[in-house]
């Protein structure tokens, strides 16, 4: 299985990739560092590191054989993102060393020496040089090719300029988004530290803000608009002037980095358990605390292999599974990232009320008041009597998710590990949008990766939902300022209306 | 030598002047992007400041010219004197002292009464008059917050006038700042965290924003069309990220804007099942 590598002014270089035959088809190789700014890297996770050296090496390879490094990005075809170039078709031949081609979309300009990936036909496959752009002509749509050694036929698919788009998104993320949000994507950019809440580190797949259905991934519309408007109360900033095609593709961009950033983790957790410095120091751990015990009630036993015969151990097991089931685990990885991804887009997945909103009376509101301090909701708890933010569950320290160790700090914490204020509602700031589909939707499916729950579907009616969002949407303008006699505590929230 | 300095010095002053002298035709000025004349400021009051930059602009060049007139002249004189000559020292001249103390004075008293009307009607007073000669009223469009780092926009809904406190049907945006060609309008400044500073160029209107103040900044447009709107202060490492859009148009397109913002603002997202 080979890669081309794809750089404009640049010719071809084939590698070899690690695990023959797992993916059939559809790798090409962008070289997007042609003179692109300093050399950057991808970081691994720690979990990563704490592997074994074998299976280390290896997910350290499959990862550069599947995303390459910020400077020579790879686009793993199966993934659906918009790497970008123009598809087209051969209609005919026009000479030695040019096609007549059919183009899908608008073809403005094609510049010269953009390189052509075949997609099929006799000239499609890893091994045909690199041919490139040497002429087009917008009217007669005549393509001159250079570097041909036999013209494509007619039907032959290609795309000219593939990845183009994933190159421009990268380099305006370095531009504009790196220093926040890390290159690799991990919030961890020189100025990300500094910041409350942090940036988003998105290679748990998981944005907060989104239309869809929880459990769902973010659309492209969803993380388009987080750009274009930046999140109010935090230091994510609109950049509203950055130009459509730009802001397009730095979202492409940011999909990719999350998908990469997932699929490294969904592998890691995959081997962790068995393959990693850690587990084994466990194991061995256990085990010879088990002999001590057996000991100490002189019974019969077994001494435990030192900690070098299990690492040995360990290691050929991975030898072998790295044969019969890495593949897979791989393969099912990028399959369950693909559907997810997918689904993402797909108009089901998109949270649209069954009615309109409910009007916004008095009486919606009282709904939803009683609603908001019902223990159906516990919204109180979180958001507190006033909606300040200061529920009880502020005050509690919890555990961290899937374990039974807590935080060492009070209150609630995402699921980055940051602590976390449930929203202050009596600002009127929303991060995740003003308009009442958006606070719909928070209800609907809660804020993803934070304590924030779904309520949609099971637990509220969309007419309860709308009460809610009306109740909310009026605390920044209520009468019902918190007197001070209260210990600037609980206005007149939690009283029983009075008919 | 001395002759070689003399001339160097008023070569140097000779080009200087003409450089200055022609590059406004050189493009060598204010931003200038087609609809402007020599970077000609888009606001009437702009328009004044630009009268009292060119006015002192002529003061400084006049006394320019005829400092270097005389700096040449005594350069040249004393390069080519002859040794028997005798020199003339003016140093300790009552009058020549007397001159040039009073003639800047009376210049700079001058310029400080002059541009007294502009800084008022800058920042005491309205300034345009209507045609019937009453000042025209100033319409307060928005509340401008600067952020680290970005500029956030409340307008109060069409037909309303803005409060000081946020209403239930008031329009946010962000970067954008929307107002009407022609009117005088004023904008609320404030800013959430440190100081920023409000900056249009083409209008020459420039305002600090003040932690815990709120400034009232007024300015007209001429021109119906998109200026750049920066922040001029160094508010931290991501001040050059505030750059944003002053979208000037006319007030039946500035009240369609606001209703097609307020309707997306406040979509419910209900869209009805394709049968
Ligand atoms: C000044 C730092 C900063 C910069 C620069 C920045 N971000 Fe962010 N970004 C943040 C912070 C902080 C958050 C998290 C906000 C939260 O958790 O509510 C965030 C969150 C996000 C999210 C997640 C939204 C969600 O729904 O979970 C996306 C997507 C994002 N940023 C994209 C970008 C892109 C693209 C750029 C560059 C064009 C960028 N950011 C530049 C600080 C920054
Ligand atoms: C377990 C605690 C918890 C409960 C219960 C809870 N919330 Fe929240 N809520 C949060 C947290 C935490 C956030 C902030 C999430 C973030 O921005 O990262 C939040 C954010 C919000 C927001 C802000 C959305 C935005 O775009 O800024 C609204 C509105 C909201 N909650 C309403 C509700 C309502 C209504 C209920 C009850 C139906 C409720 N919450 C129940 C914890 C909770
Ligand atoms: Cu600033």
């Amino acid at each position: 299985m080979m890669f081309r590598v794809i750089c404009p002014n640049s010719t071809s270089r084939t590698t070899r990739l690690s695990f023959q035959g797992v993916i059939v088809c559809g790798w090409a190789l962008l070289s997007l560092g042609c003179g692109a700014g300093p050399q950057a890297e991808f970081k691994y996770r720690e979990a990563t590191d704490d592997l074994i050296s074998d299976a280390e090496r290896s997910v350290k390879s499959t990862l550069k054989d599947s995303f390459g490094t910020p400077n020579e990005l790879v686009a793993w075809e199966r993934f659906p993102i918009n790497y970008g170039g123009i598809k087209g078709a051969v209609a005919s031949a026009a000479g030695d060393k040019a096609v007549i081609v059919t183009l899908e979309g608008e073809s403005e300009k094609i510049r010269n020496k953009t390189p052509i990936l075949w997609l099929t036909g006799s000239v499609a496959g890893d091994k045909t040089p690199l041919v490139t752009v040497a002429g087009f002509n917008a009217e007669t749509k005549q393509l001159t090719l250079a570097g041909v050694s036999e013209l494509p036929n007619a039907g032959d698919r290609f795309v000219v300029g593939f990845g183009e788009d994933l190159q421009l998104g990268r380099h305006v993320y370095m531009k504009n988004c790196m220093h926040c949000h890390g290159v690799s994507g991990d919030g961890d950019g020189p100025t990300g530290q500094f910041l409350n809440p942090r940036p988003r580190d998105y290679r748990n797949g998981q944005f907060k803000f989104t239309a869809t259905k929880s459990g769902e991934k973010a659309t492209r519309d969803d993380l388009h608009r987080i750009v274009k408007y930046g999140i109010p109360g935090t230091y994510m900033p609109s950049f509203l002037l950055l130009g459509e095609r730009e802001t397009k593709v730095v979202v492409e961009y940011v999909r990719w980095l999350a998908i990469r950033g997932e699929f490294e983790k969904r592998l890691v957790a995959e081997l962790s358990s068995d393959y990693s410095e850690t587990s084994i120091a466990d194991s061995v751990r256990k085990a010879e605390a088990a002999y001590a015990e057996k000991k100490k009630n002189k019974e019969e036993a077994e001494k435990p292999l030192s900690a070098n015969k299990v690492a040995k151990a360990a290691a050929s097991e991975f030898a072998k599974y790295s044969k019969e089931d890495l593949p897979a685990a791989i393969e099912e990885t990028a399959n369950l990232l693909t559907d997810a991804w997918t689904r993402a887009e797909e108009p089901d997945t998109v949270i649209v009320p069954s009615i309109h909103r409910v009007d916004d009376t008095a009486e919606s509101r009282e709904r939803g008041r009683l609603l908001y301090m019902s223990d159906k909701t516990k919204c109180y708890t979180c958001h507190g009597m006033t909606g300040r933010g200061d529920g009880a569950a502020t005050e509690d320290f919890w555990p961290k998710p899937g374990t039974t160790e807590k935080f060492a700090n009070r209150g609630l914490h995402d699921e980055w590990g940051n602590q976390l204020k449930p929203r202050n509602l009596t600002l009127g700031q929303y991060r995740g949008g003003r308009r009442p589909i958006d606070l719909f939707r928070r209800m609907y499916a809660g804020i993803k990766g934070t304590p924030m729950p779904a309520f949609g579907g099971t637990a509220l009616k969309d007419n309860e939902i709308w009460d809610l969002v009306n109740f909310v949407m009026s605390l920044p303008y209520s009468s019902r300022q918190p007197s001070p006699a209260a210990g600037g505590n609980m206005a007149k929230l939690d009283e029983k209306p009075a008919h | 030598m001395g002759r070689f300095w003399a001339l160097f010095f008023i070569v140097t002053a000779v080009i200087t002047f003409v450089v200055s002298w022609i590059s406004p035709s050189m493009g060598w000025w204010f931003p200038t992007d087609g609809v402007a004349v020599f970077g000609m400021a888009q606001s009437t009051l702009g328009r004044k400041i630009d009268d009292l930059f060119y006015l002192i602009l002529w003061i400084v060049s006049v006394t320019f010219v005829a400092t270097n007139v005389a700096l040449g002249y005594a350069l040249w004189r004393g390069a080519t004197i002859k040794p028997e000559e005798k020199v003339w020292f003016s140093h300790g001249s009552h009058s020549l002292e007397v001159i040039w103390t009073i003639v800047p004075s009376v210049i700079l008293l001058f310029i400080a009464l002059y541009q007294l009307d502009v800084w008022a009607a800058y920042r005491v007073r309205g300034f345009i008059k209507d045609s019937d000669g009453k000042p025209k009223q100033i319409v307060a469009v928005a509340e401008v917050t600067a952020r680290q780092f970005e500029w956030r926009i409340r307008y109060p809904a069409r037909g309303k006038t803005l409060k000081p406190i946020p209403q239930a049907d008031d329009i946010y945006t962000v970067n954008e700042l929307h107002v009407p060609t022609g009117d005088l309008v004023s904008i609320t400044l404030r800013t959430d965290d440190v100081q920023h500073a409000f900056f249009v160029p083409e209008l020459r209107v420039k305002q600090d924003a003040v932690p815990g103040k709120l400034i009232p900044v007024w300015f007209d447009t001429l021109v119906t069309k998109d200026y750049e709107m920066l922040c001029a202060e160094l508010c931290g490492w991501g001040h050059y990220k505030m750059k944003a859009k002053l979208v000037a148009q006319s007030t039946e397109d500035f009240e369609a804007w606001k209703d097609k913002v307020s309707e997306e603002q406040f979509d419910d997202g209900y869209r009805k099942p394709a049968e």
